[in-house]
């Protein structure tokens, strides 16, 4: 989790819909998920799927901006999990991002808003933890 | 902008760009990373300071050589009442969401111009939480 502005962040519940908005994030850009989730081991290979061998990598500092928008409610739910501890109200929904990437020698631009690369969404408002009781 | 407010911002990204074979694959998961909240806590004081706790469990991408991440991917497979918590951050009080999307783009080097793809797994966290110093803030935090 990254600190944002309050204003980076727009949400109508009611009508399913939010936008994330943030331009300019300083990230480090670990040229791949196992490098990052390795922070930068990378992976020895030989274990078989889905562990291919992945060559460690030095990090590159890079900016990027992202404008994510949720809307258009599918589905809604009330969920109360005590096992997880959490509760709340939640919508799946539709979304869209454009983003883009900046970092010495190479950047990145996404293709316009398109609705119907959403995989799967969600948006709520939720208690958990000692909020949870 | 102060110096550890300047280090703050330089959160670490995972795969942001992934070139493979003319194919990037972008995911957007921050290395774990303690946020920093500074809108003020309830008694209007500036807060400083690693202070979100994260929630029980999450993923172990890649075990045993990678990092625990406190997050609940979804899946487009588990209908809406059976998903897992989405926020990220426990003791927590607020607005959540998440999203999974494909897509593509177009890469520049100074060497080629290439159609790359991407993933994302993205979302945000608005409200009230309990820090790790035991008292109560509000904050905005995005999941990268």
């Amino acid at each position: 989790m990254v600190e944002v502005d309050d204003d980076a962040v727009e949400i109508d519940l009611d009508a399913g819909q939010a936008r994330l908005l943030v331009r300019g994030l300083d990230v480090y850009d670990d040229h791949d998920i196992a490098n990052s989730l390795t922070q930068g081991l990378g992976l020895p290979g030989g274990l078989g799927f889905p562990y291919p061998a992945i060559a460690p990598v030095v990090p590159v500092r890079a900016k990027v901006s992202f404008d994510v928008r949720w809307s258009g409610i599918v589905t809604t739910a009330q969920i109360e999990n005590s096992t997880q501890g959490f509760k709340g109200t939640f919508l799946s929904t539709g979304a869209t991002i454009e983003w883009s990437a900046q970092q010495d020698g190479f950047a990145f631009q996404s293709e316009p808003a398109n609705p119907s690369r959403n995989l799967v969404s969600v948006l709520g408002h939720e208690k958990n933890g000692v909020f949870f009781t | 902008m102060n110096e550890q407010r300047f280090q703050q911002k330089w959160v670490s990204r995972r795969s942001l760009i992934r070139g493979v074979a003319g194919a990037a694959l972008g995911t957007s998961l921050l290395r774990p990373n303690p946020a920093y909240a500074d809108q003020g806590d309830d008694d209007g004081r500036r807060c400083r300071g690693p202070l979100l706790k994260p929630i029980p469990g999450g993923v172990v991408p890649f075990t045993p050589f990678g990092v625990p991440v406190h997050h609940n991917p979804l899946n487009p497979a588990v209908a809406l009442p059976d998903i897992s918590d989405p926020s990220e951050v426990t003791d927590f009080d607020g607005f959540v969401s998440l999203t999974h999307i494909r897509g593509g783009g177009t890469g520049t080097s100074t060497a080629a111009t290439m159609s790359l793809a991407y993933q994302a797994d993205m979302g945000f966290g608005q409200g009230k939480f309990i820090g790790i110093d035991g008292r109560q803030h509000r904050g905005t935090f995005a999941f990268v």
